[in-house]
Order: C-alpha cells, then structure tokens, then sequence
C-alpha cells in the first residue's frame, strides 16, 4: 500500500489526540457520520471481526434543556421538555407535570386522568413502531423498516384527532388536559386497534418468525438478570432481562391503577427477546386504550383550581369544541416552593424528573433522568465479544434514541 | 385493579420453524405483493383537508381582543409580541397580539389561554413564505386568512380510519 | 460502400462480438438491469406500503427514475482520495466490470454451431471458471482503497465468494451430469420437454444453485460485504461518482450472467422454442427466450429483498459450509443417480 511512514506524518491534523490501542486491534469509528449510528458515536477496537472493546460517547445533540428550563415559566417547560422525544411526547413530559401537580398539591380530576393514560398509550404505541422500523432497517430488513413507520401514521393520525398536533401535542398541563376526546374518537380508536391487532401478526410472520432474523437476535446482546440490573437499565430492555420492573405496576400514576393490563416479561435478556417484548407491549397498549375509552367517567379536564371559576364562555367552548381553555393564570403560575419528584413509564423505560421550586413563576430547577441516557451504557458492557455485524443489531434492539439522552 | 406481570418465552427454534417461518414470511411477502395496503398522500396533487380541531396557523379576530395580553405572556417560544395601535372604537391605543412564524411552534397555548376567544386555529398546516421577513405578521396580517399552496392544483382528501387497510384516503370537500 | 455496410453487418452478427456487447451481453444486460432496478424498487414498494419511483414518469410508473439517477452519477465528481493505489482503484471496478460480462461468450444461445461464439465441448466448465474471476478485482479494490471499512468489505467479499462459488460450481456441474455432457447445448437439449427440465428432476441442485446466486451476487439484503448499517459500502466506500455506479453494475450484470446460466441449466434455455435455420429464427429468437428466463428469476431474487434480512458474515459461511455444500453434493448425487438411470438417456 502506498501509505508510507512520510504520509503518515502528513495526515496528523493540529490537536488531534492520538492513542495508542493495542496491538493486531483496529479503532473502528461508528458514527456520527456512519449510516448505522444514530447522532451518537461508538468507538469501537476490533480484533479481526470481533469488537474487544466498545466505547459508547454521547452528547452530540445535547441541547442543555435543564439548563433552559430554568429561564421558564413553568407551563413553557412542557414544549420544551417535549422535545426530547417528540414521538413520545405526552410520556416524557407527564412526570413534569406530575411533579409540578405534587408541588401545588393538586390532583388532576379522573377524567383527565383517563385521557393522559389515552394519550401516553398512544405515544407507547408510536414510539415502538419508530423503535421497529429502526430495529428492521438496521437488520438490513427494509420492509420490517417501511411498515412500522406506515403503521405509526395511523396512531399519529388518533394522537392529532385527540389533541390537534401530529407530534407535539402538549397535552397534560397542571391540573388537567387541554381537551376532551372528539365525536367518534371510540370508533376511530377501535378500528385502529383492530387494524393493529391483524398486522402485528404480519410482523410475527414477516420479521419475528423470520428463520434469518432469528439466527441475527437470538442469544445476541444478552444482558443478564444480574447485569441489567448492575447498568440500572430500564423500560422493555430490563423487562427483556427477566427484571419484574414497570412504573405502572410498581407506582401506578394517573388512571393506571384502576386498569387491567399485562406487563410481559421475557427471562431471555437477548436481542430476540427485546423485540418480542415490543410486539407485546404494543398488544397490552391497544388493551389499554379500549379500557380507557370504556371506563373513562364523566366530567372536567381541569383542576376546579382553574376550572371552577372560568368564565362561562370556557365552559360552552369546552361543551361545543372540547377544548378546555387555560386561565390567564396560567401564563405566570406561581408554584409554592419544594421539591418534589415524579417518574413514569415512557415508551423506552422510566423516565424521572425532579423539580424544584422557590415560590416563583419559574423552576429553580429541573433535572430530567430520560431512559435512553440510562440505556446507553449497555453498550459498554454487553457489544465486546460480538461481531461487528452485531452491533447494529444490539443498537436497534435497544431503542436508543440519541435526542432523548442527550437532552 | 393494577396491571400485573406476565411471564413470557420467546418462541424455539426449530428444524421445523425454520421451514414454516421461511414459508410464512415468503407468503406474507406475497399477500402484500398481490394487495398492496398504501395511504402514500400525493402531495402536492393531493393534500389533506385537516379537521377544525387542528392546531394550525393562528388568527385574530380583532373585534374581541381585549388587550390582555396573556397570549403573549404564555407563548413559549415568545413568538407572540403586543403591539400598541390605535383601534376603531377606543379612545387610547390598545395593545394587539402580532405574531412571528418564524418562531412559532403550534403549541396552541395562545389560543387555549385568549378569555375572550379572540384568536383561533385554521385548519391549515403549511404556508409558503417567499423571504423570512414575510412571516413575521403584522396587525394586519395577523387577521387575513391563509390557505394551503396545494390548494391551487391538489384535491382535498381526507383519512379515515378502517379496521383492514389501517388508513384509507377518501376525497374531501373544502368547508 | 455497400462492401463497408456488409463488413459492419457482419461483425456485428459475428457471434463472439454480437453475444458479448448486443445479445446477451453488455447491452442486454444494462437494459435488463435497468428493468430489475425498476422493478426491485416498485416490488418493494408494494409489499412495504410505499409507491415507489413514479414522480418522473407517472404513465410508466416511474420507469425512468433509473436514466435520472443514472445521469446523476455520471455527472457527479469521482473523488480519487490521496491514500489510494490510484491504478488499482480505477483498475479494478472496470476489469470486474468487464470480466462478469466475459463468461457470456462461453453461453451457446442456440443449438445451431454457426452461431456459437466459440464451438466448444466444454462450455459449462470454461463458463463456470470465467465466473470466477471478476470477484477478485473487487477484493483488489477494496484493498485499493486504503480505507478501514472497505478493508473489511473487500475480506467479507472473499469469504462469501469462496464459500459461494463452490456451491455454484458443484450443483452447476451437477447439472451437466445428469445429461452426461458439459457441453450447454446437449444440457438444454436434453431438458427439451417441460417435465424433463433440471428444474423439476434435480430440485436439490437447483436450490443451491439459487442460493449460491443470491449470496456471491450480492443483492439487497444478501449484501453482506456492503452491508451499509456495518460498514457503510464495504469495498465501495471510497467510491463516488461513476465509479460507484459501475461498482453496482457490475454486481448486477454478475447476476444477471449467473441467471443465464441458471436459466439455461435448470430452465431448458430455449425450451419451448426449437431453433429454426436463420439469424432471427435460429438466434436472436432463442436468445430472447433464455434472456427473458434469466429476467425472471431475477425477478423473484429482486422478490426476496422484501421478505428478508441481513445474515451475519458468519452465519452466512455456516450456512454455506454446512447447509448448502451438502445441499449441493446431495444434487450431485442425485444427479449421479439420474444418469445411472439414463433419465435423459
């Protein structure tokens, strides 16, 4: 080859930081700019065709949310704080809300418990499918790729005739929901599930009981009991591991402890099991959702604090449209000084804020643990040993989400 | 009654899973090759007539504003601005909500906080600016209608929902 | 002036060139390709809820989505990066280009000797052994490329043709065992009624020959050596421009090659049709029939890229050592057997 020792010299750039690995190792750079990676990198030494060591390194999209969060009113966080993961939208912001609620020591009425659990169901679906259709792409199985991101259009389709936006809805505010379910939104929902039930056995046929796709996942990235639990991984990747650890079941929020649902958990721990996983929670979601619409019980979308005294125009534009109006109140909420924490469980695991008051309009702060930033040190621990064919695989089956953990 | 944990195991492989999951997915693979199941919107040539609860464009109706000024106080991304301006009917200048779309991210929390319902969401979700000074809006501005660019050459269709095919598109009339 | 007319006419009908550049060679093949691209992206479209290329052509679905992206490459830059072997990197592409097409002029394309290339008893091996060398140029530019991805690539692309090849060559010379002779024209002679097409009486062979042609051809998803979300482009990574575009050409006309072979071993070549005396009769007619054959069972690989994912290297090379090799000698025995039988005595 004609790179010579001379070349070798001529390539060095000003303040690059050389490193010596070991011998016979070759430094593999996946991402940020690899067609494999998400905005993230791993770097990765490989001895022949097997990774020795992985080195996941975050922070490419870090956009200091906590940071400006504190320069907010705290209505404001909850589009911003959105933003992490718009296709989990009402997920990753419920526990600020919730926080926010303990902190002003209210409790949204059942009603709008119902809906957020909708919603956040919804959103559970959604981010799944996005998680597949990466999971399939990254197998090299493009249809696995193209129909869950088809599939998503439709639950993105009954999140926007719920709440009137396709992504960011800012649907849970303090005190309540900003709207009331639409006419016709049982049977829309309804068909949904159903069209979703009849697909998901597509995707068991096409991908999961896939003889190729399964010599890809099975006994891939498997993190063990002891293991995921030593990482603190959470969401379907722990439930994947054998650990019985789900939000809605250990502290159930919201309406969750009122409804009859499955948390699936899979002994397993690999790749194979963690799309499985998937697949199931997606049933329990649709379950959910038809639960939801048949218990949900009458009444206000807010809080009486800020419902009770509203004008009577709020009302009848709540009665005609189903929109629930905000108070001016709103814009400038006083929230009495403390601290107080909430955790939910977003579509990649839980998801925890913690908020702190000093009786102003705005956080003194606000600290966000977003799932995927947990998630991401597995591959630390679980891609050396595996081929580099496999790191694709282990990545897509975690559902890493790189805005999410970044912030 | 709370949810509750359900063991489950992931199916084995076998010799014979192996054929009947290559014979099943070769056929899943077919069934979609014979009756494709596609919602693909043709944009421009079609475009999708949102529904009225849609979170779109914002406009004002400046009869009702009071000059409150809790919309621009509650705008997250402060793309909404009070501005003073003599109005028909008042004696001293009145602060008017103007609005930025350069900024503005649809939250819809101006329109859900107005007391007096004075702004309201048009079902129009795209709108072409030619320039970035266009689409900081004026008091004026503020109150025209804006429709969709597709309009001119696309049909309205609209999605409904459909136990089969998932989503099926149907043409829609303008309202 | 007429003596200048003739002499081009003839040329151009003298079989090696016209079998090498017009039928079925390099412009069949880029026109036959052409259509598989077409009609790989439209059926996966179908199958993934998609419409596929349409917007450039609405009235032909799309059909000329292909000339678009094919006159984007050519004018797009070809990048020569400073750290390559600059003769082997723009060397290698275009010899791999040139050698997939070669083993044409050892395909008989009808029964009549005046229009073989080169009259030959042994068509099937020299065929099969011209097969087998356009892959090295490939490993050659991947080493070319000075490049830790394509390096990767270009090993993969070894391992995979090594272990593939074998399963090509072992159930393609079943084929010709069975009729007792590696002459190609005795092979589909032999297959003249339908029942009698290797096809249907060594289905073994057949199979591994399909599959050693899915995975040494390197189609989506079978790509291992460019699998995209591992190694970006495998042997192609430092490629841009045209050059990329003749890396992907040249696997596709690889395929293309494989399926005539295919069609003419397994599917009776010209079977239905007896070739009559004449050009058009006698060999254009037969030509067109083999390459039409060749056309669908490329079509049904093109298929398969809906349904199926990426195999680990490793995978692929178990499934090659253990599965398909014993396959394959499994239909060599059968074929064998065959020919003990006399079944096309």
């Amino acid at each position: 080859m004609s790179a010579s020792p001379a070349l070798k010299d001529e390539i060095k750039l000003p303040g690059m930081d050389l490193k010596k690995i070991g011998k016979d190792l070759y430094e593999v750079f996946i991402g940020p700019q690899h067609p494999g990676s998400g905005h993230m990198r791993i770097i990765i030494r490989v001895d022949g065709d097997v990774i020795v060591e992985a080195d996941p390194d975050l922070g490419y999209v870090h956009r200091t949310m906590e940071k400006l969060a504190e320069g907010r009113e705290f209505i404001k966080v909850i589009p911003l704080m959105e933003r992490m993961a718009i296709l989990d939208a009402c997920n990753i912001t419920l526990p600020y809300v919730e926080a926010v609620e303990k902190l002003m020591d209210i409790e949204p009425p059942p009603r709008a418990k119902y809906l957020r659990v909708l919603l956040c169901e919804i959103n559970r679906i959604a981010s799944h499918l996005y998680g597949m259709g990466i999971f399939g792409v990254f197998l090299g199985h493009s249809t696995m790729y193209m129909w869950p991101f088809g599939d998503r259009e439709v639950f993105v389709e009954l999140a926007e005739k719920l709440t009137g936006a396709r992504l960011t809805h800012t649907y849970a505010v303090p005190g309540g929901v900003r709207r009331d379910i639409p006419q016709g939104f049982r049977e829309m929902a309804e068909k949904a599930a159903r069209y979703m039930e009849k697909k998901l056995e597509d995707y068991k046929r096409i991908f999961l009981d896939n003889p190729a796709i399964q010599k890809r996942l099975v006994d891939v990235g498997v993190i063990s009991k002891n293991l995921a639990a030593k990482l603190g991984i959470v969401g379907p990747n722990l439930r994947a591991s054998g650990i019985r650890y789900d939000v809605r079941i250990i502290e159930p929020y919201e309406a969750y402890d009122e409804i009859d649902f499955e948390v699936p958990i899979y002994e397993e721990g690999d790749a194979y099991a963690r799309a499985w996983i998937r697949v199931m929670e997606i049933k329990q979601s649709l379950n959910i959702i038809r639960q939801v619409l048949e218990k949900m019980p009458q009444g206000d979308p807010l809080h009486e604090k800020f419902w009770a005294k509203a004008p009577k125009l709020y009302k009848t534009v709540y009665e005609t449209t189903g929109r629930a109006k905000l108070i001016p109140l709103y814009a400038n909420l006083k929230v009495p000084a403390g601290r107080a924490i909430a955790r939910a469980e977003a579509g990649r695991g839980e998801v925890i804020y913690v908020v702190e008051s000093e009786n102003k309009t705005k956080p003194y702060r606000v600290r966000v643990v977003s799932p995927s930033f947990r998630n991401a040190i597995v591959f630390k621990y679980i891609v050396p040993g595996h081929r580099i064919a496999d790191l694709p695989a282990i990545y897509g089956s975690i559902d890493y989400f790189p805005p999410e953990a970044d912030r | 009654m709370p949810g509750k944990v359900v063991e489950k195991k992931t199916p084995k492989q076998t010799l014979l899973t192996a054929i009947t999951g290559n014979v099943g997915a070769i056929l899943v693979g077919l069934k979609y090759f014979v009756n494709p199941n596609r919602f693909t919107l043709k944009y421009p040539y079609e475009f999708i007539e949102l529904d009225e609860t849609y979170r779109g464009f914002i406009i004002l109706e400046l009869k009702k504003c009071i000059g409150c000024m809790s919309c621009a106080r509650i705008c997250p991304a402060a793309a909404m601005k009070m501005v003073k301006i003599q109005v028909e009917g008042k004696k001293r200048p009145m602060p008017v909500p103007v609005i930025n779309y350069n900024r503005c991210i649809f939250c819809g929390y101006c329109v859900d906080v107005c007391p007096t319902e004075a702004l309201a969401h048009l079902p129009v979700h795209d709108v072409v600016y030619t320039n970035m000074e266009d689409m900081v809006l004026d008091v004026d501005g503020f109150q025209k209608l804006v429709d969709t660019p597709a309009k001119d050459e696309g049909v309205p269709v609209k999605y409904v929902f459909d136990p089969e095919r998932g989503l099926v598109k149907v043409p829609a009339t303008r309202g | 002036m007429t003596g200048i007319i003739d002499f081009i006419i003839k040329l151009i009908i003298w079989p090696p060139l016209f079998q090498l550049v017009l039928l079925p060679g390099l412009v069949t093949a880029l026109v036959v390709v052409i259509f598989i691209i077409w009609f790989e992206r439209k059926t996966a479209a179908r199958v993934q809820m998609r419409i596929g290329p349409y917007h450039i052509s609405p009235r032909l679905g799309g059909f000329l989505q292909l000339i678009a992206d094919l006159t984007r490459y050519a004018f797009q830059e070809i990048i020569v990066p400073r750290t390559v072997d600059r003769a082997v990197f723009i060397g290698a592409p275009l010899t791999a280009l040139v050698l997939s097409v070669v083993p044409v002029v050892a395909m008989p394309m009808t029964d009549i000797p005046r229009y073989f290339p080169i009259p030959m008893d042994y068509s099937l091996i020299i065929s099969m052994g011209l097969t087998t060398l356009s892959p090295i140029f490939i490993v050659a530019a991947a080493w070319a490329s000075n490049n830790k991805f394509a390096l990767i690539g270009g090993m993969r692309e070894a391992f995979v043709i090594t272990a593939y090849e074998l399963i090509f060559i072992i159930s393609g010379l079943s084929a010709g065992l069975a009729v007792l002779s590696y002459n190609i024209v005795d092979i589909v002679e032999a297959q003249a009624p339908f029942y009698k097409w290797i096809l249907f009486t060594n289905p073994i062979a057949a199979l591994a020959m399909y599959a050693s042609i899915l995975m040494s051809t390197s189609g989506f998803p079978f790509e291992i050596p460019e699998a995209e979300n591992e190694i970006v482009a495998g042997a192609f990574t430092e490629y841009s421009g045209l050059m990329y575009g003749v890396n992907m050409g040249s696997a596709y006309i690889k395929r293309f090659v494989y399926t005539l072979l295919f069609s003419l071993l397994f599917l009776g070549g010209w079977a239905p049709y007896t070739p009559q005396p004449g050009f058009i009769a006698g060999y254009l007619i037969p030509a067109v029939i083999v390459v039409v054959k060749a056309t669908i069972v490329m079509a049904t690989i093109s298929f398969l890229r809906a349904v199926y994912g990426r195999l680990r290297i490793d995978q692929a090379l178990d499934g090659a050592w253990r599965i398909f090799i014993p396959i394959a000698l499994a239909g060599l025995l059968l074929a064998l057997l065959e020919a003990y039988m006399g079944v096309y005595a």
